[in-house]
């Protein structure tokens, strides 16, 4: 499925698809060559897609209530195993999915986690493009809750370990091993695979970005202040986290802060800590107590691991964790009408009140709280030093710089959060996915330049207590997107921070969006294919297309994607084609008929670059011939080839030389008028003479023979 | 030139022009005009006085001829000179040498000019072709060193611009 043009077939009872036109088949005098011809449009009614000639999904056949807040779920059957229950995702497009851990997955049986069967990029009717489908086993079971709003029938204390806690934890285990965090355990993403309901599975975790779908309820407090696209990758801490209000919320048999919105319960989460929020006026099972306690620790060095709950299913009781209480200043320090006495509080008080945080930060109330309650000179020193950074900022910049530095304030203040500005709020591990997501939602990116150039990666890093090895690569990381973004020629600018950053990010190039390319190779066929329908005066590498094939294959194309901005059209041109010909000739296809046909229209600045008239007339003539092979290599080296060029040089200068020697000709025989009668008298009376001369010797020589004779 | 040199030219002269005197007598009466126009012509060449000379001695040949071959006598030369057809054809072809003089330039300069203005077709026919095939940009306006110095002086520079309308370009050409 993964290799996706070829897996589309229509359905069995319509009529097969004629066959690809062969090469040959394309009209020897016109230069458009017609390529393979498109499958018909199916109809998204009675319709079906089969894929991997095995996997029959159902157009029609919605499964609302296995539905995924990005995909949607239908129903599938598999024609060598009939009755085995399954059915699909299929993923909306503005959501990049998590390909990584689909290509983990694939095929495993992990115990306690929906087995995931296959996945690929498929054309899906009813979308009329082309999207990723991820087929599962089907949970018979149905959700554990149906939704968060939902309550769950309360499974007795003694038992809870033994049929929540112990088969879901195993399935971390798993998970854990393979690499991968979930980061969408929640109570209506857990199934019971058996129409008995006794066997739980963890659900899909790989149809949207990581975290993405989470409440803000199950999310550890760092991961909650986060943008849902922004809250990264995490790590099986985070997961940890989400089991805990997970199993919390199945063991009080409902979610307690459901209608609470998420500023709240923020704000209720810094203030009294995770499991006092998440448990609210409930009591919790006293036999999980000490569980939830453990994996529900704010601080991610006190959360339970996987091995303290193994330790805990096995009977070995562990010191309950006791939440670390914050430093309480003497005073409290008023930010609107509320006043504060810990800094993490104050600090999310400060994001939320935006427009008023920058008067306690701008009189100086802030620093002196930090210096007189905390004695934390180092934070106050940091927040003097972000007050001097922008004043050094221009005037004209002022509402910039104070955002710039209220965002570098709550950096300073809180540097387990999230880098914040106003709605921008992002975990330096989620920018990638975030800005893939802003780009396919077509919002705003401005924030996300900022971000970066405004160096406020830089002072989130810095302002880590304890740096992982993870985050001093993140130096590098947005080091390099700086300087992509300063360079705004195609193939850099903001477009190759998000190929660079989301590997398996699709080209979101207009021209090939619904063809869902997410690798060098497909590119040119989707190029190929988007010729049929696309307006062929424009280029068919964009910004995306160049940004893409320079994340994904600098090494092979860097100089002539260099060449493709040059400001000289002609180079620029013959750029374009050097890149698509490189990337032909190394990764195929053979032959791109409505690709070359495409490109060979766009060659009149190379075909005028040569200043020789006839060879022009020569090459018009001939770019068809190239055409119908369709091998853009060959394109490329007949149009730059290098002795014609020299040729093409040399005789250029050669006539210009000629033009000018005839010129001066010209010249002189125009303005040579008085020259020429001093020559013709002189020359005129030379004649004259040797005539008279020669009449006189012949008559004297006549007349003396004469009398001779 | 010295004077003993002179005496010895007379000395062989004089013996010689007693030998041909007849012939001298007929020459010093034929020749006027070669004499007339080798003195007119001097400060431009010998060639007026060449070609009226030739000429005109030409046309004292025949008399000549019978001087020489029917009795070379003081007598036959008077009778020559005194002849009112031998003056005739003395002063006549003098004449026609004096036109022959007068004309061949003209001839000369016409020729010369046709065969200028066929060269400069060539020349203009062939700048054409290299445009055609070449492009405008080919172009290159000669422009003489003085016409240079003058523009350098007038601060006009763009002379040489101005005088590329001398080729036209062919219609449908860039």
């Amino acid at each position: 499925m993964a290799e996706p043009a070829s897996d589309l077939r229509e359905a069995p009872q319509r009529a097969p698809e004629p066959a690809l036109a062969p090469a040959a088949a394309a009209p020897a005098a016109v230069p458009k060559a017609v390529p393979p011809p498109a499958p018909e449009p199916s109809k998204a009614t009675g319709t079906f897609i089969v894929v991997r000639d095995r996997y029959t999904i159902y157009c029609e056949k919605a499964i609302p209530s296995l539905d995924m807040p990005n995909a949607t779920a239908y129903e599938v059957t598999d024609r060598k195993q009939e009755g085995r229950p399954l059915y699909a995702l299929v993923v909306k497009t503005d959501m990049p999915p998590r390909i990584g851990a689909m290509r983990i997955l694939k095929g495993l049986e992990i115990p306690h986690v929906l087995h995931l069967v296959d996945w690929g990029v498929a054309e899906w009717p009813p979308a009329d493009r082309k999207c990723v489908i991820v087929i599962y086993h089907r949970p018979m079971g149905g959700r554990v809750m149906d939704s968060m709003g939902a309550t769950f029938r309360r499974i007795p204390d003694h038992l809870f370990a033994k049929n929540i806690i112990k088969p879901l934890s195993e399935g971390l285990v798993e998970l854990t091993l393979k690499g991968i965090t979930h980061r969408a355990i929640r109570p209506d993403n857990l199934y019971f695979m058996d129409e008995a309901r006794t066997n739980i599975v963890l659900g899909d975790c790989v149809t949207s970005a990581p975290g993405h779908d989470q409440p803000v309820s199950v999310e550890p407090i760092e991961s909650g202040m986060a943008m849902p696209s922004g809250r990264g990758a995490g790590n099986f801490y985070d997961d940890m986290y989400a089991f805990g209000a997970t199993l919390l919320m199945l063991s009080l048999g409902r979610d307690t802060l459901v209608g609470v919105p998420d500023q709240e319960i923020l704000r209720r989460k810094v203030t009294v800590g995770s499991y006092a929020t998440l448990v609210g006026e409930e009591r919790a099972p006293v036999a999980v107590l000490e569980c939830l306690r453990g994996l529900l620790a704010d601080d991610p060095d006190q959360r339970w691991r996987i091995e303290n709950i193994e330790l805990w299913l096995a009977g070995k009781r562990l010191t309950p964790i006791q939440g670390k209480a914050e430093v309480q200043a003497r005073r409290a320090l008023r930010l609107g009408d509320q006043e504060f006495n810990s800094i993490r509080p104050f600090s999310y008080a400060m994001y939320v009140n935006w427009d008023k945080a920058m008067t306690v930060i701008a009189d100086g109330q802030l620093e002196i709280w930090l210096r007189r309650q905390f004695e934390n000179n180092e934070m106050a020193d940091a927040v003097s030093a972000a007050i001097k950074n922008s004043l050094a900022m221009p005037s004209a910049m002022k509402g910039e710089a104070d955002d710039v530095l209220i965002a570098r304030v709550l950096i300073v203040l809180d540097p387990r959060a999230p880098v914040r500005m106003r709605d921008f709020r992002v975990n330096l591990d989620g920018f990638g996915a975030a800005l893939a997501i802003a780009m396919l939602r077509r919002d705003k990116l401005t924030p996300f330049a900022d971000f970066i150039n405004k160096d406020l990666w830089r002072h989130a890093i810095a302002a880590q207590p304890k740096l992982s090895a993870e985050q001093q690569q993140f130096e590098q990381v947005f080091r390099d997107l700086k300087n992509y973004i300063k360079d705004t020629t195609m193939g850099d600018g903001v477009e190759r921070c998000v190929y660079e950053l989301n590997e398996w990010q699709f080209c979101m190039s207009p021209l090939l969006a619904s063809q869902y390319v997410m690798e060098v190779k497909g590119i040119l066929p989707a190029l190929d294919n988007a010729a049929k329908s696309v307006n062929t005066k424009m280029w068919p590498i964009d910004r995306h297309v160049a940004a893409f094939l320079r994340a994904r294959y600098a090494k092979g194309t860097q100089a002539q994607l260099d060449s493709m901005n040059d400001q000289r059209t002609e180079r620029a041109t013959i750029g374009m084609l050097s890149t698509l010909a490189i990337v032909q000739w190394r990764l195929g296809p053979e032959a791109l008929y409505g690709l070359a046909s495409w490109v060979g229209g766009l060659m009149g600045p190379v075909i005028n670059s040569y200043q020789n008239r006839n060879k022009r007339r020569d090459l018009e003539k001939d770019i068809p011939k190239f055409v119908r092979k369709g091998n853009l290599a060959e394109l490329y080296n007949y149009l730059d080839n290098p002795e014609e060029r020299q040729r093409d040089g040399e005789g250029f200068n050669w006539a210009r030389a000629e033009f000018s020697a005839a010129d001066k000709q010209i010249y002189d025989l125009e303005h040579g008028q008085f020259d020429r009668q001093e020559s013709a008298m002189k020359l005129g009376r030379q004649a004259g003479a040797v005539c008279a001369v020669a009449v006189m010797t012949l008559t004297l020589i006549g007349c003396i023979l004469s009398k001779v004779m | 030139m010295k004077r003993s040199k002179f005496l010895l030219y007379t000395l062989i002269a004089l013996p010689i022009g007693a030998m041909i005197i007849p012939t001298v007598v007929v020459l010093s009466v034929a020749l006027v005009p070669t004499a007339v126009a080798f003195i007119m012509e001097r400060k431009k060449g010998f060639y007026g006085g060449i070609t009226v000379g030739a000429l005109n001695l030409a046309g004292t040949a025949p008399y000549l001829a019978d001087l020489w071959f029917k009795g070379h006598t003081v007598d036959a030369a008077i009778g020559i000179i005194t002849s009112v057809l031998a003056w005739a054809a003395f002063y006549g072809a003098a004449a026609v040498g004096w036109a022959i003089y007068a004309v061949t330039p003209n001839l000369v300069s016409s020729f010369m000019a046709m065969t200028a203005g066929r060269q400069i077709t060539t020349l203009r026919a062939r700048q054409r072709e290299l445009v055609q095939t070449w492009g405008p940009d080919v172009e290159i306006v000669y422009e003489p060193e003085h016409v240079k110095a003058q523009n350098a002086m007038s601060g006009n520079k763009s002379t040489s611009m101005g005088n590329q309308s001398q080729v036209a370009a062919p219609a449908g050409l860039e």
